[in-house]
């Protein structure tokens, strides 16, 4: 199937999503189910028009997609984008781990707080699992 | 690491975005060899050998750095 087509029936059923959680909205039951229906339907809309006016514009101009493809596969943008990502993660782990310190000190919630530590984990355990990955192929 | 692709490339009247462009790479990142900003990987390395019809050594000066 070609891409475009792919993009258009992505926005059509963000279109669907939206208008449901809409029309699930007006009908008078409030719930958070229609509040998020109306916000990933936005959210897939967005990107399948967004995908589907850019395949709609490379297609008239294969100069540019061509030059487009060399931009996402040149091999110091790739390098760039790792180190950035890296530097990104970096911080994060400084500012989660603050942001729990700063949650426990309000007394916040002791679920949020363990959430958020369970989010923290996760991101440290994905972090350790790719680093043995990469050890064992590269 | 030093190299002599400016040199190289002007000797043949090319433009940044010619090389870039038979290599398929971006002309950023010809202007960051040129600069000695940035190694190349081993792949691009011998695209650059093969282009000017050079050996890597040719191209690229390895000095070892003095610890």
């Amino acid at each position: 199937m070609k891409k475009s087509v792919l993009y258009l029936l992505l926005a059509a059923a963000g279109a669907v999503l939206l208008i449901a959680g809409g029309l699930w909205l007006r009908s008078g039951v409030e719930n958070v189910a229609a509040y998020l229906c109306i916000g990933v339907g936005a959210g897939i809309l967005g990107h399948g028009l967004g995908g589907w006016l850019q395949e709609r514009a490379l297609s008239k101009d294969p100069e540019t997609r061509r030059r487009l493809e060399i931009e996402t596969s040149d091999e110091r943008n790739i390098i760039l984008s790792c180190r950035a990502k890296a530097k990104a993660y970096d911080a994060m782990v400084y500012i989660f781990g603050t942001l729990m310190l700063v949650f426990a000190l309000m007394r916040v919630d002791v679920a949020a707080i363990l959430l958020l530590v369970a989010g923290y984990l996760a991101v440290c355990g994905i972090g350790v699992y790719y680093r043995i990955r990469y050890d064992k192929e590269i | 690491m030093k190299n002599r692709l400016e040199e190289l490339r002007r000797a043949r009247g090319i433009r940044q975005e010619e090389l870039a462009d038979a290599l398929g790479v971006s002309r950023q990142t010809i202007g960051s060899l040129e600069n000695g900003r940035y190694n190349p990987s081993i792949l691009l390395a011998f695209k650059l050998a093969r282009y000017f019809d050079m050996s890597i050594e040719d191209i690229f000066i390895y000095e070892e750095e003095v610890r």
